[in-house]
């Protein structure tokens, strides 16, 4: 992808940065976010210091993982509909989450519970496609990950059905994704995921190139299939629980994002993976914007915004593809 | 150069034996083909020397090292092997898929350098696709795929070229262009393995054909010793006739209305 | 209903008031039941909050009550000893725990209700009890439905009820000492100047208490105002944003070690960051019932230190 390109991307994700910090219940004009960031006392500068700042980059971080793992899921799947949540992260989470609060753990918790929860469901995917005799065989991973997900799903409605309604509230608000919540330390462990598993997911780059040719050609070529297959996955997947685990489910991000990057000319997929971060940090703060702005003082499910955001998205890129 | 010792493959789950135990060489500067009836086990034997089947018995030796021993890009430097099939699910441009091939020079960090992209240019050449450089692969007819898909193989620059079924989606002419190519290619020093199912232009092109019948070998040797009207009816279970016409100056096989 | 803290024991200086009231129901009601219920006549005919009417010959004898309000109303009107179901959540006062909890306030089991065999139910007038509320119906049982969200619903469900059990002075009685004490805190609050006060029941999202609800009422008779007294629910969603713009004075939480005072996002609230939170006893304040006058007793005494005696 050309230089251009990439400037432009950076410009416009510095933009929805500052337009995500500046509008809220409050329009916080630029001299008080100069004046936030010099330890100003009014009430505008600590709306933006305390509040604005941190869900903007807790989103942001949300965007890139998500962005970047998605990316690198479906140049491995050879799979346009693939995304982050594949594996059973997503249920996994969720029913992680559900048992923190259905057992009246705190607040605190949950986090931890949902990213355990993620990383035994996408075990579990791999045990059941080795089960079922693959050999690292994409589809029956898939499959597999399906599989996990609905188990998951009918685990999380056994334990919410008989549940006193805080307990239902908390799931729900749990699940439908929000970085109203943003704290710094919370902020400081995504960051350290998203960084190295970003890394490691570009530098996968070339691999996820050959594998994009299908298996016995990738292999023709010298590469480990199964292992960089593997490697992939539990990295792509690790980054997505992350994710869950600080901002709860916010879907489309993963599998919209590298769309939009491919349209933006990036082939190979070191730039395709870079972009799809970039790419996903601006769109999960516009979304963030969005689900402060639409329904004054109350706050729309981020996870949802995603959503109505990414349809539409999507729908035109089928369009395209006919 | 190659050379398959015995080499047994059971798929699992499967009742017999996908190949039973098949022995032959590829030897330097020849062509060699592997030819037989859809489901004999070609394409297995293919699949066995790059590792993506178990071997339930035997070896496939590499320069008389064990194929199974060596590190998957080293194996890849030394011997480029071009599927039947493979899915595209995202468009790619051709020169960005030919330079797919020197992947297993590069590994993940090196960028290309000088001797690969003469090594990709001169591979685009030889075998005719040069001016489709621009294009992207999903734009391409199945034979300017295949042709593409024949430069990746020659960019990866090893001494062994192996092919299954590299003529599907050809017309005649561009079918007789790639086996001159193969041929020139073995002349200069190289070890073609070809899979095949054009038995007639195997059969003028080839130094030794191998004869796969049910996971075994059925025949083995030149055109001449295995190209007999005996032996390639009861393997095909076709009725047919082997003549020899002047201009051409090897077998071929005419097969004739069932009995 | 809204509770965001598990509850604390029952304070005494209200149990007192609440001896002293059976106490004295009962005598009224061996001098005084026969001639305020007429024989022969129905002995209530009224409308509940879904709007139903109902006509029940006499008195009844056999009461599931499935609200902890209603609970203790009934209780506090002598009628307590005639509950043979409750809710899981009605533990006011130490008498109600002896009597069997039939499960939850909302959507309980019919058959539950059913096995217990009463002549009155008692729902609260949520949506999620329509569905009960028909089936009993249907199976005869006479029900009612209460909403219970303001102090004037109070006063008039707990005449009702009154009705219904058919002891309409005890009821009075309940309702005017109520009605005493909260005029009494009013009168000693209205010159002081009004902090304007954020009472959330909830953190994830925050739901704060508003104008519809008799928190919100009690507030204002305890001399503060609500900083969402202006939405007309009882509670409303809102954002932390929305909270800080709007600066309250004092906030008031469940518990001494919660979750605000933790939290470094909240601290952008000033009244977060100078300390003046304030700890309210959530199950004293959190029911419009006969404890409403030590509710607003309590908020006005954490409020205006020294104001009320």
């Amino acid at each position: 992808m050309r230089l251009s390109r990439w400037l432009w991307l950076g410009l416009a994700l510095v933009v929805a940065l500052i337009l995500a910090i500046a509008i809220g219940t409050i329009s916080v004009p630029i001299s008080a976010i100069v004046d936030a960031f010099r330890g100003g006392q009014s009430t505008p500068a600590v709306v933006v210091r305390s509040l604005r700042v941190p869900r903007v980059i807790l989103a942001s971080l949300v965007g890139a993982g998500l962005g970047m793992s998605g990316a690198a899921l479906q140049g491995t799947m050879r799979n346009p509909l693939a995304e982050p949540y594949l594996l059973g992260v997503s249920g996994g989470a969720a029913v992680g989450a559900v048992i923190a609060t259905v057992l009246g753990f705190g607040f605190v918790f949950v986090p931890i519970a949902a990213f355990i929860g993620a990383i035994v469901a996408v075990i579990a995917a791999f045990f059941v496609a080795r089960a079922a005799g693959s050999r690292g065989d994409a589809r029956v991973l898939l499959m597999a990950g399906v599989v996990v997900g609905a188990f998951a799903n009918a685990a999380i409605m056994v334990m919410l059905a008989n549940a006193e309604a805080n307990v239902v509230r908390n799931a729900l608000w749990w699940m439908m994704g929000s970085v109203a919540d943003a704290t710094w330390p919370q902020i400081g462990t995504l960051f350290g995921y998203v960084l190295v598993g970003g890394t490691a997911l570009v530098l996968f780059g070339r691999r996820i190139d050959v594998l994009s040719l299908g298996e016995d050609a990738a292999a023709g070529l010298g590469l480990d299939v199964d292992r960089s297959m593997r490697d992939v996955f539990i990295v792509s997947s690790f980054v997505a629980a992350a994710t869950v685990a600080a901002a709860g489910l916010i879907g489309f991000v993963g599998l919209v994002v590298p769309h939009i990057a491919r349209g933006l000319g990036a082939r190979q997929h070191r730039a395709l993976i870079g972009a799809s971060g970039i790419v996903g940090a601006t769109l999960v703060v516009l979304a963030d914007l969005l689900s402060r702005v639409l329904r004054p003082p109350a706050e729309l499910p981020l996870g949802a915004v995603t959503a109505l955001v990414g349809v539409p998205f999507f729908l035109a890129k089928l369009r395209h593809l006919r | 150069m190659i050379r398959f010792d015995e080499v047994a493959v059971r798929y699992p789950r499967a009742a017999s034996e996908a190949l039973g135990g098949v022995s032959f060489s590829a030897t330097n500067g020849s062509l060699t083909a592997v030819v037989g009836p859809n489901g004999s086990g070609k394409s297995t034997l293919v699949r066995a020397l790059i590792g993506r089947v178990a071997l339930s018995r035997g070896a496939v030796h590499v320069d008389d090292r064990d194929a199974s021993t060596m590190e998957r890009a080293e194996l890849a430097r030394d011997v480029a092997v071009v599927t039947q099939r493979e899915e595209l699910a995202f468009p790619v441009m051709v020169d960005d898929y030919v330079a797919l091939g020197r992947f297993p020079h590069l590994g993940i960090w090196r960028s290309a350098g000088k001797p690969d992209r003469q090594a990709i240019a001169e591979s685009m050449e030889s075998a005719g696709v040069t001016e489709l450089r621009d294009r992207r692969i999903d734009a391409l007819s199945g034979g300017e795929w295949q042709r593409v898909r024949l430069a990746r193989a020659l960019a990866q620059g090893g001494r062994a070229l192996v092919l299954d079924e590299p003529t599907t989606f050809l017309d005649i002419g561009h079918e007789m262009a790639v086996f001159e190519l193969l041929n020139r290619v073995a002349r200069k020093g190289l070890t073609v393995l070809l899979v095949s199912h054009q038995l007639n232009l195997v059969a003028r092109f080839a130094d030794r054909i191998v004869l796969i019948h049910r996971g075994l070998v059925a025949a083995e040797g030149t055109p001449d010793e295995v190209m007999r009207a005996e032996i390639l009816e009861r393997v095909y279970e076709w009725p047919l006739v082997v003549t020899r016409d002047p201009a051409i100056g090897a077998p071929a096989l005419v097969p004739l209305r069932s009995r | 209903m809204l509770r965001a803290d598990p509850p604390s024991p029952y304070r005494p200086s209200v149990r007192h008031l609440r001896s002293l009231i059976q106490g004295f129901v009962f005598a009224t009601v061996l001098v005084g039941c026969q001639r305020s219920d007429g024989d022969g006549a129905p002995a209530a005919d009224l409308r509940d909050d879904y709007g139903t009417r109902i006509a029940l010959m006499r008195p009844p004898e056999r009461i599931v009550s499935l609200n902890p309000t209603t609970t203790e109303i009934l209780f506090a009107i002598g009628a307590g000893k005639r509950l043979v179901g409750r809710s899981q959540y009605d533990t006011f006062p130490d008498s109600a725990k002896v009597v069997p909890s039939l499960g939850p306030a909302l959507r309980p089991s019919v058959e539950a209700i059913v096995n217990a065999k009463p002549d009155l139910v008692i729902l609260y007038a949520s949506d999620d009890n329509k569905a009960v509320f028909d089936r009993l119906r249907q199976a005869a049982i006479p029900t009612v439905a209460f909403k219970l969200d303001s102090i004037e619903q109070f006063r008039r469900d707990t005449k009702i009820l009154g009705q219904l059990v058919g002891d309409t002075v005890s009821a009075r009685i309940v309702v005017d000492s109520v009605s005493a004490t909260l005029d009494r805190v009013r009168r000693a609050t209205s010159s002081l100047p009004r902090p304007s006060v954020f009472l959330p029941t909830w953190y994830k999202p925050i739901i704060a208490i508003g104008g519809g609800s008799f928190m919100s009422e009690l507030l204002d008779i305890a001399g503060g105002k609500n900083i969402y007294a202006s939405a007309l629910t009882p509670t409303v969603t809102v954002t932390l944003e929305d909270v800080v713009t709007k600066n309250p004075d004092i906030v008031l939480v469940g518990q001494t070690d919660s979750t605000i005072q933790k939290s470094d996002a909240w601290r952008a609230i000033p009244a977060v960051r100078d300390n003046h939170v304030k700890v309210v006893d959530f199950d004293l304040v959190s029911r419009p019932s006969v404890q409403l006058g030590a509710a607003a007793v309590s908020l006005a005494r954490l409020l205006h230190p020294g104001a009320i005696p």
